[in-house]
């Protein structure tokens, strides 16, 4: 079927700010199941619960109660300490597949769902966002948190992913 | 290698029990990491008696319990949806700590929260699921089916064989 030692990309899914799905596409028959539409946008919706909410699991953090302490605290050279950003989910591994999510600064979170066996996708990762920055948010007729209908977009990811899946 | 948490849940969803070794906030009287109980977090009557009575860095170990299953609840579903009803979801990780995930067939469902660097934890799961809950919870006679409320789950024998098998982990 499959041969264990290539990377296989399965699908992509953007996910806006809001929750709400964007951009849903795959690229390998065998992989995930087929969902209808509806199914995509309630998992994308809860995905995005999902990852508010590991975000506070931390299990090291101070309470936000504690925090206005740390955060008015001065380092050494009297520069302000800033408590780290939380962070949410990065990877999801299951016996079928595996999934990076990758957080953009704007809150545009980038699922990315590969084979099980590959560890390092972080590179296949940033080149989508680089192409998802250049062909779909420089498209003058886009429309921000409304879905990716860019037919450049749609191309060059597509025979991006190809390349990866043949190689 | 790291393990800050453990927590069980039962097939109906509740927490019955909870375990944290959440290392004492930079204490200098502290030294090694602290361990801290909290067994049925669901009597949640004195939660800020248990705060003041630990280091830990958490204060409602019952919140978070209902935040995890609500998290691993979802993040089950969703790669059952994706992946077939043979898939199973294994763990997380994100910037601060990974989380792993083992169920059981009778629906009891296994969680722990260890460092970013660890790796797969789905066998020690599972080692704790045989060696300590079958052995020292379901063989118990005295011991009920359901465990509402975590009752029965809390023995000497359990507490001791969890708190050392961590421990040889680490």
């Amino acid at each position: 079927m499959k041969l264990p030692s290539c990377l296989t990309v399965l699908a992509l899914i953007i996910i806006n700010k809001a929750g709400g799905l964007i951009y849903n596409r795959s690229f390998h028959e065998a992989g995930l199941n087929k969902l209808n539409t509806n199914d995509y946008l309630v998992l994308a919706g809860t995905f995005h619960g999902v990852h508010a909410i590991t975000a506070r699991l931390n299990p090291l953090k101070p309470r936000p109660g504690n925090r206005s302490s740390t955060a008015s605290s001065s380092g050494p050279g009297g520069l302000l300490i800033r408590p780290e950003p939380p962070s949410g989910l990065e990877v999801l591994e299951s016996e079928n597949f595996r999934m990076q999510c990758f957080t953009t600064l704007t809150g545009v979170k980038f699922l990315l769902f590969t084979d099980p066996t590959q560890a390092n996708v972080d590179l296949t990762m940033r080149r989508v966002y680089d192409m998802y920055t250049d062909y779909v948010m420089k498209n003058p007729f886009y429309q921000l948190e409304m879905p990716v209908r860019c037919d450049m977009f749609d191309r060059k990811l597509g025979s991006y992913i190809r390349e990866i899946n043949n190689r | 290698m790291v393990v800050y948490s453990f927590y069980i849940f039962d097939r109906h969803t509740e927490c019955i029990y909870s375990k944290t070794w959440l290392p004492t906030s930079s204490d200098p009287s502290g030294g090694g990491p602290g361990t801290t109980t909290a067994t049925a977090p669901t009597n949640t009557g004195t939660p800020h008696n248990h705060y003041n009575t630990t280091t830990a860095l958490r204060p409602s170990t019952a919140d978070d319990a209902k935040l995890i299953f609500g998290a691993v609840f979802s993040l089950r579903n969703m790669v059952r949806k994706l992946g077939g009803d043979d898939d199973a979801f294994v763990s997380y990780r994100t910037a601060h700590y990974k989380l792993h995930y083992y169920e059981t067939a009778s629906s009891l469902r296994l969680v722990m929260l260890t460092d970013t660097a660890t790796l797969s934890m789905r066998n020690v799961l599972h080692q704790i699921y045989i060696n300590l809950w079958v052995e020292y919870v379901v063989k118990n006679p005295l011991s009920p089916v359901e465990h509402k409320g975590g009752v029965g789950v809390r023995n000497e024998l359990f507490e001791l064989g969890l708190d050392q098998f961590i421990r040889g982990l680490i």
